[in-house]
């Protein structure tokens, strides 16, 4: 998560230094934030060009919305709403290329199991397995796992219910577990 | 409950999503079920692995390429183009057009039927009332028939310095003949 500048004095004197259109200012607000947008979106979306382009989405409709973020609202959990909601307007223009037969189908072809453990594959196979979830199981699993927010957080972001939030992570953990396991016995 | 059923529970206890009562159950049972132990381990294992791997700085050249292309688009002069001029020429153009039309309709529409007031219609057979004097017709535009004539007669005490209006109704909905008789000469 982004820094906890939210609220303090530094966040407000930034804050309407960029709503005068100092851009130097907004870049600040940009590098305070830019992994919160830049990653969500990247396992949101699983392609960095497609996370680029929503990433510069999200800072123009911040910038465009300057007015209204206050300085004491939680400017993380609203550039969360907007990321997965600019990933989804993403998701819908272009429909992923790889579909879940083609991931499986990249697993079974890997033929170095001792580098099982290296980053780059567990990467691979962070970006495999999430392809494996609904797009609203990927989102909840994202933001409550990955990102660290609480339940509720997730709830508010996604516009649903804690009940439903719960569901959707439950089954998203269940799909990544068996995937992991699965990954892993083909490999050894 | 069976083995199946406790695999929400410890999913969803993974990460401290549970109330302490539910926590408590679970791992109640996790000491006496060896299934479920492994189930849970492997729950709490793939979500190790795919948070390392989440947690993996990304290559600062990605968050530099979108500051950089935020920056140029809002470095740009606001686009007073030729685009929004033309959409604001057409919006223009239409409404003309639509007052236009609306105020061909108001011309072209036959006038308003006199209000009624307190007149109720008589059916034939016709009242001929006993004009004092002849009653210019106006100009009659077409043939008109004569029959059925639909004649409204005021009833109720009307004021006794008023004359009796009598309106007779053609099949022409543009042409309405009144005659307006002193009570002198007509029939109560």
């Amino acid at each position: 998560m982004a820094p906890p500048l939210d609220g303090t004095d530094e966040l407000a004197t930034v804050l309407a230094a960029a709503r005068s259109g100092d851009l130097a200012a907004f870049e600040i607000l940009m590098r305070r934030h830019e992994r919160l947008v830049l990653v969500t979106a990247l396992r949101l979306l699983g392609k960095m060009e497609d996370a680029q382009d929503a990433s510069q989405e999200v800072f123009l409709r911040l910038y465009r919305n300057l007015g209204k973020v206050q300085a004491s609202q939680n400017m993380a959990g609203w550039l969360y709403r907007v990321t997965v909601n600019v990933c989804h307007d993403v998701r819908r223009r272009r429909p992923e290329e790889t579909s879940v037969e083609d991931a499986a189908e990249l697993v079974a072809m890997g033929d170095n199991p001792q580098q099982a453990a290296t980053r780059k594959e567990r990467r691979r196979v962070l970006e495999m397995s999430l392809r494996l979830l609904s797009e609203k199981e990927r989102a909840a699993l994202v933001l409550r796992d990955l990102e660290g927010l609480s339940t509720g957080e997730v709830a508010g972001i996604l516009g649903t219910s804690q009940a439903t939030v719960r569901s959707q992570i439950f089954k998203a953990r269940i799909k990544m577990k068996d995937f992991v396991e699965r990954y892993f016995r083909r490999r050894t | 409950m069976n083995c199946k059923d406790w695999e929400e529970r410890i999913a969803l206890g993974a990460s401290g999503d549970l109330g302490s009562a539910e926590t408590a159950e679970v791992v109640r049972h996790l000491a006496e079920c060896g299934g479920c132990r492994r189930f849970a381990e492997g729950i709490r294992e793939s979500l190790e692995l795919l948070r390392s791997a989440h947690e993996e700085p990304i290559d600062a050249g990605h968050y530099t390429a979108v500051r950089a292309a935020v920056l140029a688009q809002l470095a740009q002069p606001p686009r007073h183009s030729w685009r929004r001029w033309l959409w604001g020429a057409a919006l223009a153009a239409g409404l003309a057009g639509a007052t236009l039309f609306l105020a061909t309709l108001f011309v072209a529409r036959p006038p308003a039927e006199q209000p009624r007031g307190n007149l109720a219609e008589v059916r034939p057979p016709v009242v001929e009332p006993r004009l004092t004097e002849p009653v210019r017709q106006p100009p009659q535009r077409r043939t008109v028939r004569p029959a059925p004539v639909r004649i409204w007669k005021t009833i109720g005490p009307p004021p006794l310095v008023e004359p009796i209006v009598v309106k007779l109704v053609t099949d022409d909905p543009d042409i309405v003949i009144y005659w307006i008789a002193d009570r002198k000469g007509a029939e109560e």
